[in-house]
């Protein structure tokens, strides 16, 4: 059942090119996790994650085995520096559309 | 057909969110006296019982539709003030003082209910489900004990907007320069599962005379968590001028209609080393006024804007779409949860060319200030 309804078709295809447009896939370069990511500048960085990709993380299994639980805001290390590879080998293209 | 952009207001759900949502100090309601709550289009009952438990009920009674919070607490149970029947904390009728027999029937609606560092929280889902305890917000050590001062509680009442309002806040970078008065230099955002987070570091604003969080000496380290759809918990390491402050801020609401919710938040303080308890609680309401202030400057945004379901972004703002693809989790059916709506998303927001202008805006407003106070003889004793 839809909870927020949009009143307009144009409001679902935003959704879809905000969430999902321009999102190249990154495989960890230590592990088997591939994530989408998207650059809209130097500093900024998006990565959509799935299930897979979590389960594939060793840092993530790491994280959830000690025994305080995971901390919300662990990203991977290694991760970042797959993504920051990516980006020097010319995979991913820095810039936003229309501000997406 | 014209290149106009549309503003879509869609509709909101016809459902309140699925979760936890906390009523209250639990202390405020230990005193043996029934209390009302507006919440979930309805209202609330909440009472102790002689075993110290507190328990929550729908707040009209199944027999004709008393108002049970202006009944009375009779042993465990509460009497309805119009024909008497007692209701037991687990929504059974236990008694009809005239009657030979109570119906099987007499059952009411009934919030699983638990305290949770020293808050009352209660369950609810439109699907009648069981209380999932594994989504409860953690427990906060040391809180309720020497080292934190007591929780201040302040309601405020938000009569015409929807709550997802006030969750787009955790990724709306540029409002804090706007609307709170500090530049956000460091922003962040991770959903996953049934947890939202911002990471944020700001320094206040030299150019708002205090107003805000627009003090140039405060600096703020903040790490704020949405457990499930209406409570967070906001870590905050504070530094005042070189005087540091652990606070823990909760920002929590509970919806009152379909279009209104009421807007709580709690506050303590880690007593600082050689500080007396009086001092540290003046320092505990001192910053629960300055969030007071905060969250009166989002208020009066939120009254007077219009909802949307299509925000026009750009490339310096946060994940809008996403975190609410987030927050619809708890607005579906729980066979309907997408792995979409809470598979792990990360999010940094680039705030280098923002601050960049933002400080060329503020050097400009003291600029003329500076020139409007030269240019203003002194009025000396007038
Ligand atoms: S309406 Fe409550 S006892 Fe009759
Ligand atoms: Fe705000």
């Amino acid at each position: 059942m839809a909870s927020f309804i949009p009143s307009s078709a144009d409001t679902l295809e935003d959704m879809l090119l905000y969430t999902q447009a321009r999102l190249t896939q990154v495989a960890c370069l230590d592990c088997l996790a591939s994530v989408g990511v998207k650059k809209n500048s130097e500093h900024h960085t998006s990565i959509q994650w799935n299930a897979a990709a979590l389960e594939a993380c060793p840092e993530f299994a790491r994280w959830d085995a000690s025994p305080l639980g995971r901390e919300i805001h662990q990203g991977c290390a290694r991760l970042v520096a797959s993504i920051d590879a990516a980006v020097r080998e010319g995979h991913i293209d820095i810039g936003a559309e229309d501000g997406y | 057909m014209s290149d106009t952009r549309f503003l879509d207001q869609g509709a909101p759900p016809e459902r309140f969110a699925r979760g936890w949502h906390c009523l209250g100090l639990a202390k405020d309601f230990a005193d043996g006296k029934p209390h009302g709550i507006d919440g979930f289009g309805g209202k609330l009952v909440v009472w102790q019982d002689t075993q110290g438990n507190l328990n929550v009920l729908d707040g009209y009674c199944r027999h004709m539709g008393g108002d049970l919070t202006q009944g009375a607490v009779k042993g465990d149970e509460i009497a309805c003030p119009f024909h008497d029947w007692r209701w037991g904390g687990d929504g059974k009728c236990k008694a009809i003082p005239y009657a030979r027999r109570v119906p099987l029937r007499a059952r009411t609606q009934k919030y699983p209910a638990v305290v949770r560092n020293g808050q009352l929280m209660v369950w609810h889902d439109v699907e009648g489900s069981e209380a999932d305890h594994d989504v409860l917000p953690p427990e906060l050590a040391g809180v309720g004990t020497e080292a934190y001062t007591d929780w201040t509680w302040e309601v405020l009442d938000v009569p015409s907007a929807h709550c997802r309002e006030i969750i787009d806040n955790v990724v709306d970078m540029a409002h804090f320069f706007y609307i709170h008065f500090a530049f956000p230099t460091n922003f962040r955002n991770v959903f996953e599962g049934h947890v939202a987070t911002q990471f944020m570091e700001s320094t206040g604003r030299p150019d708002m005379d205090g107003a805000g969080y627009g003090d140039e000496g405060l600096v703020l380290k903040s790490e704020a968590s949405y457990f499930g759809p209406s409570y967070m918990i906001n870590w905050l390491h504070v530094d005042y001028k070189g005087f540091e402050t652990e606070v823990i801020l909760i920002n929590c609401h509970v919806p009152t209609g379909p279009n209104s919710f009421k807007l709580q938040y709690a506050l303590c303080v880690k007593k600082p080393e050689g500080v007396d308890d009086a001092t540290a609680d003046y320092i505990g309401k001192r910053y629960s006024e300055t969030f007071k202030e905060g969250f009166e400057q989002d208020v009066h945004i939120w009254l007077n804007k219009a909802p949307v379901q299509n925000p026009l972004l750009c490339e310096e703002d946060g994940p809008v779409y996403q975190l609410r693809r987030w927050y619809e989790q708890f607005y579906v059916d729980k066979a309907d949860v997408t792995p979409e709506m809470t598979d792990r998303f990360e999010f940094e927001v680039d705030t280098t060319k923002a601050n960049e202008y933002w400080r060329e805006e503020v050097a400009r407003n003291l600029a003329k200030k500076a020139e409007e106070d030269a240019a203003t003889p002194e009025t000396a004793d007038a």
